[in-house]
């Protein structure tokens, strides 16, 4: 027994030295880790520091790093987390949100954080002149955004009508200093911008007073500094990346990401399915510039389905992605963990069946080619954006799929802006391949997509009323989504909204790309995922080696 | 002396009427290239109906060219040169920061190509060996027969400054003119007499080579100037090198209007003072060799 106690001592005391020379060694490789500099690129030029007007990916990139907001949608969890909002409560009829702020929290350049600050910021936001991005999405009924100050840590703000998902807005609200001289380059998140190079690079510093600490205590972020190299040019990038010029790539196509597979597989990232979708759609514009026997064909969801079941997705997938892709089943990809709906079936590939609903809708096969009821041969063009490979080569492979079928398909590529004139101008085109970047999760950030009388219904915008029973459906839905808090009543909403397009096809969803990223071995703490900013979403807690 | 103010009057005359024409010419042809008044803003689903109708107000400000151009050179002759439509800058802004590392590009490329070109050349005329100028004209053709955005792959690939890429794309056009030049320059009777009577080499160049050579020479590095503007938009797209070419890519993909036409006469205008210059110094010593 004795004995027994002895060796019991002793192996607790093994398990101790064991403990303590772990945390010793973490402790110190951590203190080693901490400090250095994280470089990545941006792929254009940020066009504002102003964290209100951003309307582009770069200057979204910076508003992460440097904004201090009240509520952040955790990137891994997919959940709302209180920031420097301790905690908010949205009144019953969802005009109303009440903030209860963190005390003690300074700006960048010392001045004090208060509910003053928030009043400010969402008077400037609000400001119809400013036609910001972020304040739009506030927008959901006419009249004015009110701002109540209760003391230095309450606020309460009133909407003039309700605002669906209206907490999780605030994950785009960078807050801004009503006091501070500096104006919106004071911040209130881990970085602040030090220097800017235009065309070159963005050099954010770590902030000295930013409020958050690790679980030991410790002052965040980690790093000294992140380095933003401006490089449009994705190839640059690459090369960057292999030579040790940079720590991160962000979001790497299929292509690059074998590559790198191949001779450094540990640097790089497969999250899985993205919130990005890969569409075709027809253009069913009733004053569209398109013979009117083609218009027909295009209205009829008979056909528009008969062209899904024609396209073999796994091949888009294969070919195309080089299996880091996969086939969309509807709106929102599964990756939407609460909004997609999950009883939706599979695509289905299966030629044979198609040409039977297109028999059924008076189409017939006469040596080869598909003709319509009046005789016509079933040709059109598919557009597409030129340079976007993947884009190109999806086509490329429904144009062989439809050939199978008799249809013949003519590829077009155009630069971006000729293509946008087309769509959403002159309406000039039978056929597009675009794709939907979807950076949120809520249905509701897609009214203007959704909804027929939005200028983004892209196969038929700007409608007066709705041109079909079934968009009318969509119509209802939508509202009725947007109109409740109620997040059961607004999810059976949306599933209807998904299981209507699924069934009328007016987008043909092709695919889902997964969320493919690099992160060198330098990097610690990295964990890529499929929202936006993938990699680099908790750089406050990154720390890099070697430098 | 009389003659040579006219010269100069003439050329800037003609210059101030080049370079207003090429902003007008680019003005147009930006105004009807398919895509002008679009913004792909637009398309962001988060933009209620009231800002996207101010993006697409804000295109159609610029639709009468006429108008924009008048009133573009009235704001010029102020100082001001607009903002930029896709970067959300004022242009002269954008251009003060891009211009430095443009110039630098170019110095140290063209400096380079004539260096190595007239090295070669020189060295070709002296020499007067087939198999070196078998072995030049091919490094040469070569050089030519490779597109600028090759070159400026091979750069980003290889790691090499994008200076080095310019001046491999110039050098070819320049070697070969000024080598053709001075074989024929050599073979004259008065450098073969001067040979003959065993002048030195450096003698005969820089007494009777270089005078008779130099007015064609300077008319070439006024073009070459031109060679390496032109070349240095792939190099700069290419290898993100964030200078006037890869801002007029930018521009160019964008639509952007007050942009291109500022860039498009900076060009011009940095183009016609090269020509223009080798034109009056060429002249200048074509009169003293007279």
């Amino acid at each position: 027994m004795r004995l027994r106690n002895c060796s019991g001592n002793i192996a607790r005391l093994r398990n101790a030295a064991a403990v303590a020379v772990i945390c010793v060694g973490a402790m110190a490789g951590l203190a080693a880790a901490q400090g250095g500099q994280l470089r990545f690129c941006l792929h254009n030029e940020p066009k504002t520091f102003n964290p209100q007007q951003v309307d582009d990916d770069a200057a979204a990139s910076i508003r992460y790093l440097t904004g201090g907001v009240l509520i952040r949608l955790n990137r891994q969890t997919q959940r709302l987390e209180a920031e420097l909002a301790e905690s908010w409560k949205i009144s019953k009829d969802g005009r109303e949100i009440s903030f209860k702020l963190r005390s003690g929290i300074t700006f960048s350049d010392g001045t004090p954080f208060t509910a003053e600050d928030v009043a400010y910021t969402m008077q400037q936001l609000m400001d119809p002149a400013l036609h910001s991005p972020t304040g739009d999405s506030f927008r959901s009924g006419t009249g004015k955004v009110e701002a109540r100050v209760i003391s230095p840590t309450q606020i309460s703000i009133q909407f003039p009508a309700e605002v669906a998902g209206l907490d999780r807005l605030f994950d785009q609200v960078a807050i801004l200093s009503q006091n501070s001289p500096k104006k919106e380059m004071a911040v209130l998140g881990p970085f602040m911008v030090a220097d800017y190079k235009p065309g070159a690079t963005v050099l954010l510093q770590r902030n000295p007073n930013y409020w958050k600490k690790d679980e030991q205590g410790r002052r965040l972020p980690y790093l000294d500094s992140i380095l933003l190299n401006i490089q449009t040019n994705h190839d640059v990038e690459m090369l960057q990346f292999k030579r040790g010029e940079l720590d991160l790539i962000n979001t790497l196509d299929s292509e690059y990401f074998d590559k790198l597979a191949a001779t450094s597989p540990q640097v790089v990232h497969d999250a899985g399915p993205s919130l990005d979708s890969e569409q075709l759609w027809f253009n069913e514009v009733a004053k569209a510039p398109i013979p009117p026997y083609k218009r027909e064909w295009f209205r009829s969801a008979d056909f528009r389905r008969a062209i899904s079941e024609s396209i073999n997705r796994e091949d888009l997938s294969r070919i195309v992605y080089h299996g880091h892709a996969q086939p969309a089943m509807g709106p929102f990809s599964p990756a939407n963990k609460f909004w997609f709906n999950a009883s939706l079936k599979p695509p289905v590939y299966s030629p044979d069946a198609a040409l039977k609903a297109l028999a059924a809708d008076g189409f017939r096969l006469e040596n080869g080619t598909l003709k319509d009821k009046s005789g016509n041969a079933v040709e059109f063009s598919i557009i597409t954006n030129a340079g976007n490979k993947a884009r190109e080569r999806m086509a490329v492979l429904i144009q062989d799929d439809l050939q199978k079928i008799g249809i013949h398909v003519n590829v077009v590529t155009l630069d971006f802006p000729s293509l946008i004139e087309r769509m959403t101008q002159s309406f000039d085109y039978d056929a597009i391949i675009l794709g939907l970047t979807n950076v949120d999760l809520d249905p509701n950030e897609e009214m203007n997509v959704w909804l027929s009388s939005a200028a983004n219904h892209q196969w038929n915008p700007q409608q007066k009323t709705p041109e079909t029973d079934w968009e009318a459906e969509i119509d209802r839905f939508m509202r009725a989504q947007a109109s409740s808090s109620d997040p059961k009543k607004r999810k059976a909403a949306f599933d209807r909204v998904q299981e209507i397009v699924v069934e009328e096809q007016p987008f043909i969803f092709l695919i889902n790309k997964n969320a493919l990223s690099a992160v060198s071995a330098r990097v610690h703490g990295a964990a890529p995922v499929i929202l936006s900013p993938q990699t680099f979403w908790n750089a406050e807690r990154l720390t890099v080696s070697g430098n | 002396m009389h003659s040579l103010r006219w010269k100069i009057a003439g050329h800037a005359l003609s210059l101030l009427a080049t370079v207003l024409l090429g902003g007008l010419l680019s003005a147009t042809l930006v105004r009807l290239a398919p895509g002008f008044d679009t913004d792909e803003r637009v398309l962001d689903p988060h933009l209620n109906a009231a800002s996207v109708q101010a993006l697409e107000n804000a295109r159609h400000r610029d639709d009468n060219i006429f108008y924009f151009y008048c009133s573009y050179l009235s704001r010029a002759a102020h100082g001001d040169l607009g903002n930029s439509v896709a970067l959300g800058q004022p242009v002269r802004v954008l251009l003060r920061e891009r211009i430095p590392l443009t110039v630098r590009l170019l110095g140290i490329g063209l400096g380079l190509s004539w260096i190595l070109a007239s090295t070669l050349a020189l060295t070709a005329a002296w020499l007067r060996l087939s198999i070196y100028d078998a072995m030049t004209t091919v490094v040469s053709g070569g050089l030519l027969c490779l597109p600028a955005a090759v070159l400026a792959l091979l750069s980003v690939l290889w790691n090499v400054p994008g200076s080095i890429a310019i001046a491999l794309i110039v050098f070819p056009h320049t070697y070969r003119y000024a080598r053709n030049l001075l074989v024929k320059v050599y073979s004259r009777p008065h450098i073969l007499a001067a040979r003959a009577r065993g002048l030195g080499e450096a003698r005969i160049l820089f007494w009777h080579v270089v005078p008779t050579v130099m007015p064609q020479m300077l008319a070439l590095a006024g073009v070459s100037v031109s060679m390496a503007i032109g070349a240095a938009i792939p190099v700069e797209a290419l290898c993100g090198l964030p200078g006037i070419g890869e801002l007029a890519w930018q521009a160019a993909l964008a639509r952007d209007l007050p942009l291109l036409v500022n860039i498009t006469v900076l060009v011009t205008l940095v183009t016609l003072l090269a020509n223009s210059s080798a034109d009056v110094i060429g002249s200048m010593f074509r009169r003293q060799e007279a």
